[in-house]
């Protein structure tokens, strides 16, 4: 990326400030840390790393990667048709919802943020109508903004993946609980598998958009009948 | 792996089913099947208006290269339920992989219960499945797939080979529920929370056409009644699922089991009613 105030952007897209919430979920985390199943920071690593290996994030960010490109061909059809894909592979109601709530945080942020003159607008309104109707899915969201901002797909890539990790990381920090430093030293030891995983996802064909998901599912369905809770269902 | 050779002992199958429904009885309109897959005389245990159907597997399992092509139709009102005499196992091959594709469409006010017995997935098997349904407003699908890696009973676990099952549900050109389950077999993957997490069985129950009030998620969490497994439901935005992973494929099938027959009879005007066969 040789545009400097492209990558200023992309911080600001990837920043934990972001107003969209993501703070508030766990992703099955806190499910698992109740169970007993994540006991300390090796765990989190491991459950992190075959997330983005086998698990449902590969899969998110390849649609977000699909989304990306479609914006790009300015095909919206094709941007409601993953978005709505997306959404039937969430079942998960919380995962479902969050993924919503988020997106449609998101897109509402955009709507209200004065346009820079010198990025042309790169989708019409109808298509943020349509999406918040029918559900917009946070990968989705991210991608109608990363193409607005002009940051390049790539990159893109990285940054909701290793958002997504930080995120990840600092719900474990107060679940498990762990350091501060305990988990900075998990983000930079985790950076090898995110970028592995972004090479794969890169490349990955339709027809392995496919997951290991038994444990996620499981841990986000067990998450919404948990009693007492420090993070949103 | 190279899938253009085909061993010769691989199988070519199919099976085109249509059911109709005419004055209270739904029938088979047409049957066409092609070995090692077989259609069985319907039966109707609980009166003419639910046809009870058996597919069976001649072969005695299913081997690397064997390609297996499922078509099923319901026309409008007809009501029917087809399952499988036994287990299917799906045996070790040297990297070439088995597939089954199973195509359903279900016509308006129609509903399919499609109801398999499990699968035994032996190590170093490679195995692909996919099972799409489509449906049209007001039809329903529920189906279960229960599946064991390994024979676990003689210490084998899923250590090598591959697994993967697509399993979509469309109403005209929108996704009801998406669910690509893959397992590449590894010792990782083998104790993976993401994977089996040292169980050998896994299993999914779904019910996709209509949604399902939060009342009725309750009731199927209560429903499960046994012990040393991993259990959750959760609702679509149309429909319900259920999720086992543990040791057992009775204890799955038992709670499962139950689930259906509640969906049966509080959303189907069904009674209870288990086929014949199991």
């Amino acid at each position: 990326m040789n545009d400097d105030s492209a990558l200023l952007r992309l911080f600001q897209l990837t920043s934990p400030a972001l107003p969209v919430g993501a703070y508030s979920y766990s992703e099955g985390l806190e499910y698992l840390v109740h169970q007993g199943q994540l006991p300390n920071a090796a765990a989190l690593q491991e459950w992190l790393h075959d997330e983005l290996m086998l698990g449902a994030i590969r899969m998110d960010a390849a649609v977000m990667v699909r989304a990306y490109q479609a914006i790009q061909a300015q095909d919206w059809e094709t941007v409601l048709r993953w978005n709505r894909w997306l959404s039937a592979t969430r079942e998960a109601e919380e995962l479902r919802l969050q993924n919503w709530q988020m997106g449609r945080s998101l897109l509402r942020l955009l709507e209200g943020l004065t346009p820079d003159p010198a990025l042309p607008q790169s989708f019409p309104p109808s298509l943020i109508e349509t999406l918040l109707k029918e559900g917009c899915n946070f990968a989705i969201a991210y991608a109608v903004i990363a193409t607005s901002w002009q940051i390049t797909g790539f990159v893109t890539l990285l940054g909701y993946l290793h958002s997504w990790a930080a995120n990840q990381i600092s719900a474990g920090i107060k679940l498990i609980p762990l350091g501060q430093t305990a988990g900075q030293q998990l983000l930079l030891d985790l950076n090898p598998s995110v970028h592995q995983a972004a090479l794969q996802i890169w490349d990955l064909p339709d027809d392995s958009l496919e997951s290991c998901s038994w444990g996620l599912t499981l841990a986000a369905m067990g998450h919404e009948t948990q009693y007492s809770r420090l993070f949103r269902s | 792996m190279n899938l253009e050779v085909t061993p010769k002992s691989s199988w070519q199958g199919q099976l085109d089913l249509c059911f109709g429904y005419q004055n209270g009885t739904t029938q088979i309109l047409s049957s066409r099947a092609q070995a090692p897959l077989k259609l069985q005389r319907p039966f109707y245990p609980e009166g003419n208006a639910i046809c009870h159907s058996v597919i069976l597997h001649t072969a005695g399992g299913i081997v690397g290269g064997d390609r297996l092509l499922l078509n099923i139709q319901l026309e409008p009102h007809a009501q029917a339920l087809i399952t499988t005499p036994a287990a299917t196992k799906v045996y070790r091959s040297n990297q070439v992989e088995a597939q089954q594709s199973v195509h359903i469409q279900v016509a308006e006010s129609a509903c399919l219960e499609w109801l398999p017995q499990e699968a035994i997935i032996f190590n170093q098997a490679y195995y692909r499945q996919d099972l799409r349904v489509d449906l049209v407003e007001g039809a329903s699908w529920l189906g279960w797939e229960i599946t064991r890696f390994g024979r676990s009973a003689r210490g084998e676990q899923f250590l090598a080979g591959e697994w993967r099952s697509h399993t979509e549900v469309w109403q005209g050109d929108h996704p009801l529920w998406i669910d690509r389950q893959w397992l590449p077999g590894s010792a990782a993957t083998v104790q993976s929370l993401h994977g089996l997490a040292d169980y050998p069985v896994v299993g999914t129950f779904a019910w996709v056409g209509q949604s399902v009030p939060p009342d009725f998620v309750q009731q199927a969490r209560q429903a499960w009644m046994g012990d040393s497994a991993e259990v959750g439901v959760t609702r679509l935005t149309k429909g319900l699922v259920c999720r086992y992973r543990g040791h057992s494929t009775t204890a799955a099938r038992k709670w499962f089991t139950t689930v259906w027959q509640h969906i049966r009879q509080d959303y189907l005007n069904r009674d209870r009613c288990i086929p014949r066969v199991w």
